[in-house]
């Protein structure tokens, strides 16, 4: 069963010069340069990796990195493939693939961009989704503590009942 | 002096908001652009619901994580406790045992089954037939009562499915109990499969997904079944012991309102013939890992990071979880299916149809803001 996994792991490591892994049965993690992304992307997509399952983004605070991961499966091959890539967390800008993938990567980057602030560029709707009116930086940010942005927002530090929050 | 009046618009476009303070809408809300009867153009509005689950969970510990799961969907809570647990599962290499995996599928299809029933019962009425809304609520309550003998909760059953297998053993009568449900789910199915001559007109040709569209756009589950495709993540990559358990997938080829409601109807059948045969192949055993029945809030997750993906009744969940060692998970992204079936396919869908027939499409795509909004 692994016999797939392992041909097309060969074949994307000679391709992309990168080193991915088998995690088990079904998954192959990929990590790769960020200007290679929409390469792999569009290679991958033609090997048949039709259904953008997800995009992620995980916040690395220490190394000041924000990494994307964006999450293929292949209809035919029954192969879940995560592509990981990394940007520089003060400056997020990132190649969209909503060209390769259309509307699914469209709706996936257009949340991301309101809760992390990731720019991608050459998608043409990035307008807030779920959050009204926000003001406050990406919320979903490590360094944002919403403990303390409500506190500092939405309640008074004077007031007798509200005093609770602050101890 | 009276002014001039302005000349009239030329076209008769106007705006139409479909929800959130719909009774047919749920929290959600659609911004149609109409003309005249029909639909030009449809902007989903979503956001009423949203909690910020996968931030939550961020401060929170895999045992508080698996409560909070509850209620990332109200319609299906079970399927995305399982979710959460065989996320984190696989991120602390547990072995569940056996039993509690039976119990987990039995539990994971009796919540498909009350969900695909409320959702017969929401599209009966949005295509105006009440009857059917009524008598799909009260056969889900005969679920529901199951629930409550089992995990305690009617709806919520706060985390029963947990890591490392489930909360408790079934009671002895459970059994008994389950199989005289299905019994009285014969009923309500026969209900649906009824040739109602006013919902065939009502969702017969409406809302038709081409199958090439539907892969585009990310749709997954009894929607991309219904445009044709056979596809299931229980079939593709089987996880706890679906594939030891015989089960179809039903596919229709037409695409539009009336395969979707079809398909469900096909589902419950099958989810049905899961239950017996999982209670028919139930081992004895233990039903949670020993380490874990008595859970410390302190215990680290090792590093790593596992992306998981089950069926759940709307669609392909998926949940990615990173740990950098901490006792609480680093990054939760939680995958929900709506997220693409609301806003890009029902955007899709409604461009071109009648007024009318927009709570048909709507309500066809077996929709939850819950996991929309998150």
């Amino acid at each position: 069963m692994t016999k797939k996994e392992n041909q097309l792991l060969k074949e994307i490591n000679t391709k992309f010069k990168t080193k991915g892994r088998i995690q088990r049965e079904h998954r192959i993690w990929v990590t790769i340069n960020e200007k290679k992304l929409t390469e792999i992307c569009k290679w991958l997509k033609e090997k048949g990796f039709e259904h953008l399952s997800a995009i992620s983004v995980t916040d690395w605070l220490e190394q000041k990195e924000y990494e994307l991961t964006y999450h293929l499966w292949s209809y035919d091959d029954k192969i879940l493939i995560t592509v990981k890539t990394r940007i520089n967390r003060n400056k997020p800008i990132i190649e969209s693939v909503t060209s390769i993938w259309g509307e699914s990567a469209q709706i996936h980057e257009r949340e991301l961009h309101e809760l992390f602030g990731v720019k991608f560029k050459g998608n043409k709707d990035l307008l807030p989704l779920f959050l009204e009116n926000w003001q406050g930086p990406a919320p979903f940010r490590k360094d944002f503590d919403w403990r303390d942005y409500v506190r500092e927002e939405f309640y008074d530090k004077k007031n007798e009942r509200e005093k609770v929050y602050y101890d | 002096m009276i002014e001039e009046m302005e000349p009239a618009p030329k076209n008769s476009e106007y705006d139409l908001y479909f929800g959130p303070a719909h009774p047919g809408s749920g929290n959600f809300g659609v911004k149609l652009k109409i003309d005249g009867e029909k639909v030009v153009s449809a902007r989903a509005d979503p956001g009423y619901l949203h909690r910020g689950f996968e931030k939550l969970m961020e401060y929170r510990t895999p045992l508080q994580n698996a409560v909070l799961s509850d209620r990332l969907c109200v319609l299906e809570p079970l399927n995305w406790n399982l979710i959460h647990a065989e996320a984190v599962d696989e991120l602390m290499d547990i072995q569940v045992p056996e039993r509690a995996k039976y119990i987990r599928v039995i539990m994971a299809e009796l919540s498909r089954i009350q969900s695909h029933i409320i959702w017969y019962g929401v599209f009966s009425k949005g295509t105006g037939f009440d009857t059917g809304f009524k008598m799909a609520f009260g056969y889900r309550d005969y679920i529901l009562d199951l629930f409550e003998l089992i995990t305690g909760g009617r709806v919520y059953p706060a985390g029963y499915i947990c890591p490392g297998g489930v909360r408790r053993d079934l009671p002895d009568n459970a059994k008994t109990k389950i199989l005289k449900v299905l019994e009285k789910m014969k009923p309500m199915i026969k209900l649906e499969e009824l040739e109602n001559p006013a919902l065939n007109a009502r969702a017969k040709n409406i809302g038709i997904l081409k199958l090439k569209d539907a892969i585009r756009l990310g749709v997954t589950g009894p929607i991309l079944r219904a445009s044709g495709m056979k596809i299931d993540v229980r079939k593709e990559e089987p996880y706890e012991v679906y594939d030891q358990l015989d089960f179809e997938i039903p596919t229709r080829k037409e695409g539009d309102a009336y395969a979707r409601y079809y398909i469900g109807i096909e589902e419950m059948k099958q989810s049905i013939k899961i239950v017996k045969q999982a209670l028919e192949k139930l081992p004895k055993g233990e039903v949670i890992e020993t380490s874990l029945k008595k859970p410390k809030l302190s215990s680290k997750i090792p590093e790593g990071e596992v992306y998981v993906r089950n069926e759940i009744a709307r669609g392909e969940a998926g949940i990615y979880m990173v740990s950098n060692g901490n006792n609480t998970p680093y990054r939760v992204k939680v995958r929900g299916p709506d997220f693409l079936h609301m806003i890009p396919v029902l955007e899709h869908l409604l461009k071109g149809v009648q007024i009318a027939d927009v709570p048909a499409v709507y309500w066809s795509l077996n929709i939850c803001p819950a996991d929309m909004d998150r």
